[in-house]
């Protein structure tokens, strides 16, 4: 289907825009009530004052930052695994992925006795070290699932999902484990953190990420020409002078990468990196090179909008974005499983 | 008849030595050794002020005892869901039913504070019919559903859904440390009074389990079969979903969820002693016993002298387990 050029800037100025409301009402809203136009006044530096200044750049901005660059991160990956298993219902969360990141930052949580709460200003290079934990135990999970539900030479789908749902509780079984055996103050940071929350995120968290999200993200988009060959009969593909199995193997790491830095700092989140795609393909095609794009946005727009209702649904008391992605993203998982065929 | 009497033979003798040489262990070892010989001074001549004889009397048996048992039911409603759905990843935990019964026991602590302890089994074994039927009930009308694979799925996925709504309420509440201490570590401080009622009732679901031994071993056959032979086939599904019901529902009240024994153990059993149900589920039932508690020994002293949640050791063993099944059975046969 050729994609209308128009049609696709409208659709990305939207999307925009809607990140910029869903920002806007998650910056406006919280316990501490403040009136649209101190707001604008503290952005703009017009006559701040400390209290206003520590709310909105110390605890709101921060965390929506997060909770817009942990969206688009998962979204990506979820681009890539869908369009590398050529399976629509793969997700780093469903297949395992986070679950083997969270496993190796609880590990090593606990063997540096690492509060992820309360960072000091000069510890950076702690923190970049915990997403390179978490690649090494998301490339954990990856192989394990390559290995388990490779046969004959192709994926097959079902298998994924059930091995990736199986390497899950496998390491959150694990990652229970190591979290009891913390002393309190470190279980009491590592059990929030676990449950996929933002809610204590800071700058040096995004900080922590932006690399991450940059370099791969770059590294990815230029190599989403393939994501389109891949959805083409494998011997077309190898004739094209592609060699497939390198090349997605790349990706894959590349996408365990995203993955590691976002739940680094966010825990677990799953099904943004399925609903996202899913969505993204509704709206413009199958086209990675416009879909990306477009997938990146709505995984920040869902993402900031349940971290919105996470906080103010059930205020004063907190839940965490994890369960409210969970109570949306599973339904729609079980929709698209009805209609896939079978 | 593919059935290996030498191997039922060498079951039954060999099982009862295992299972009371286990319990011995259980009720001696832990943070505290107690030796034998007090163990037996606190069956025969109990002494009130013996601090030891207390320990055994209040703590070990009767956590042995409970293990013993929910090990026993949740294996046999494993055996019975793999029977009547001819499905090698039925299990109460993959398919809802445990984490339907968690749901129920959630909303009443949220709800109904109060409550007495029949009345949450009671609703704990509704929970487990809850969880069951929205499983199969949603299964059933996508197309392919019920196929092993597609079906372990939807269980899963359903079931991380009730329980995350569960959690939702929970945290409103401000109860979630509460329940998730509720679901992950019963086992080392069980109430006395609920084992005395849920034990009892998780035996009238054992025997109805055994009673239906036979019609599951014929629905096993296929369902064409079963009509052929003779056999109503919806009652022996209603029976059979009302015995995991209470075997689940009774397990998860005692000691919270617990995953993988009810998919491991009647598997194990089948390599033993062959494909009839007959047979299979009071082996089930004795196995799922001893695999417990073995599971509750290890548990003690993985990391030592803290106490592992018991459900994290079903899981290590149950997990690789769980893949190896999907390697080797989750063919194209089975996946579509």
């Amino acid at each position: 289907m050729p994609l209308n050029k128009t049609k696709w800037l409208f659709i990305m100025g939207t999307l925009f825009f809607t990140l910029l409301f869903a920002m806007y009402i998650h910056l406006t809203s919280g316990v501490f009530t403040m009136t649209t136009p101190e707001v604008f006044k503290t952005l703009l530096r017009i006559d701040s004052t400390e209290q206003f200044d520590l709310v909105i750049f110390d605890f709101r901005l921060p965390r929506i930052i997060t909770a817009a660059l942990v969206g688009m991160g998962l979204a990506m990956a979820g681009v890539v695994l869908q369009g590398i298993t050529k399976n629509a219902l793969a997700d780093p969360g469903i297949i395992g992925i986070n679950a083997g990141a969270g496993c190796a930052i609880v590990i090593f949580m606990f063997f540096f006795n690492m509060e992820l709460i309360n960072v000091e200003i000069n510890s950076l290079v702690k923190i970049l070290i915990v997403p390179i934990f978490g690649f090494v135990g998301g490339a954990i999970a990856a192989a394990i699932i390559l290995v388990i539900s490779y046969k004959h030479g192709r994926m097959d789908m079902q298998r994924l999902i059930l091995t990736g749902i199986a390497i899950n509780t496998g390491f959150s079984a694990v990652t229970l484990f190591w979290s009891l055996k913390m002393d309190e103050g470190d279980y009491q940071a590592a059990a929030i953190w676990m449950n996929g929350s933002i809610y204590n995120s800071n700058w040096y968290f995004v900080n922590a990420m932006l690399p991450w999200l940059i370099i791969l993200g770059v590294y990815i988009y230029r190599k989403t020409y393939l994501l389109d060959y891949f959805q083409l009969e494998e011997e077309t593909v190898t004739s094209l002078g592609i060699s497939i199995e390198k090349e997605k193997i790349k990706l894959m790491l590349a996408s365990v990468g995203l993955v590691s830095a976002c739940v680094s700092v966010s825990g677990s989140i799953g099904f943004i990196g399925l609903m996202a795609p899913h969505i993204a393909r509704q709206l413009v095609g199958i086209h990675h090179r416009y879909m990306m794009p477009v997938s990146l946005f709505i995984g920040a727009v869902l993402l900031v909008f349940s971290d919105y209702v996470a906080k103010t649904v059930f205020s004063p008391v907190e839940l965490s974005v994890g369960i409210v992605v969970s109570l949306v993203g599973i339904p729609y998982f079980l929709y698209l499983l009805v209609k896939s065929k079978g | 008849m593919n059935f290996s009497y030498r191997h039922f033979i060498l079951f039954s003798t060999i099982m009862p030595v295992l299972i009371v040489v286990v319990t011995i262990m259980s009720i001696s070892m832990g943070t505290k050794s107690i030796s034998l010989e007090t163990i037996n001074d606190a069956f025969i001549r109990y002494d009130k002020e013996n601090i030891d004889h207390q320990i055994i009397w209040s703590g070990r048996l009767p956590r042995a005892l409970a293990v013993l048992c929910v090990g026993a039911f949740l294996a046999t409603a494993g055996a019975i869901m793999q029977g009547i759905t001819r499905n090698f990843l039925a299990s109460p935990s993959i398919m809802g039913v445990t984490d339907g019964s968690a749901f129920f026991i959630t909303m009443a602590f949220v709800f109904l504070p109060g409550i007495s302890s029949f009345n949450l089994v009671l609703l704990s074994m509704l929970g487990s019919l809850f969880g069951g039927a929205l499983v199969f009930g949603f299964a059933s009308i996508i197309k392919n559903g019920l196929s092993p694979v597609r079906l372990a799925i939807i269980g899963t996925v359903i079931g991380t859904f009730i329980s995350s709504i569960g959690t939702a309420i929970a945290m409103y509440h401000q109860i979630s440390q509460t329940i998730t201490m509720w679901y992950n570590s019963k086992v080392h401080m069980l109430e006395m009074e609920l084992i005395y009622l849920c034990v009892p009732i998780g035996m009238i679901g054992l025997i109805l389990a055994l009673s239906l031994a036979r019609a599951v071993t014929i629905t096993a056959l296929g369902e064409d079969v079963a009509v052929g032979l003779g056999q109503n086939t919806r009652i022996v599904k209603v029976l059979s979903m009302l015995a995991v019901a209470i075997l689940t529902g009774t397990a998860v009240a005692l000691v919270g969820k617990i995953a993988f024994v009810g998919l491991v153990v009647p598997h194990i059993v089948r390599m033993l002693v062959g494909v009839d149900y007959r047979v299979i589920i009071p082996c089930s039932a004795v196995m799922g016993a001893f695999f417990l508690a073995g599971c509750d020994l290890l548990s003690r002293y993985i990391n030592f002298p803290f106490e592992t949640p018991i459900g994290v050791v079903t899981a290590l063993i149950g997990v690789p387990f769980f893949l190896y099944l999907i390697r080797r059975k989750g063919g194209e046969k089975y996946a579509a």
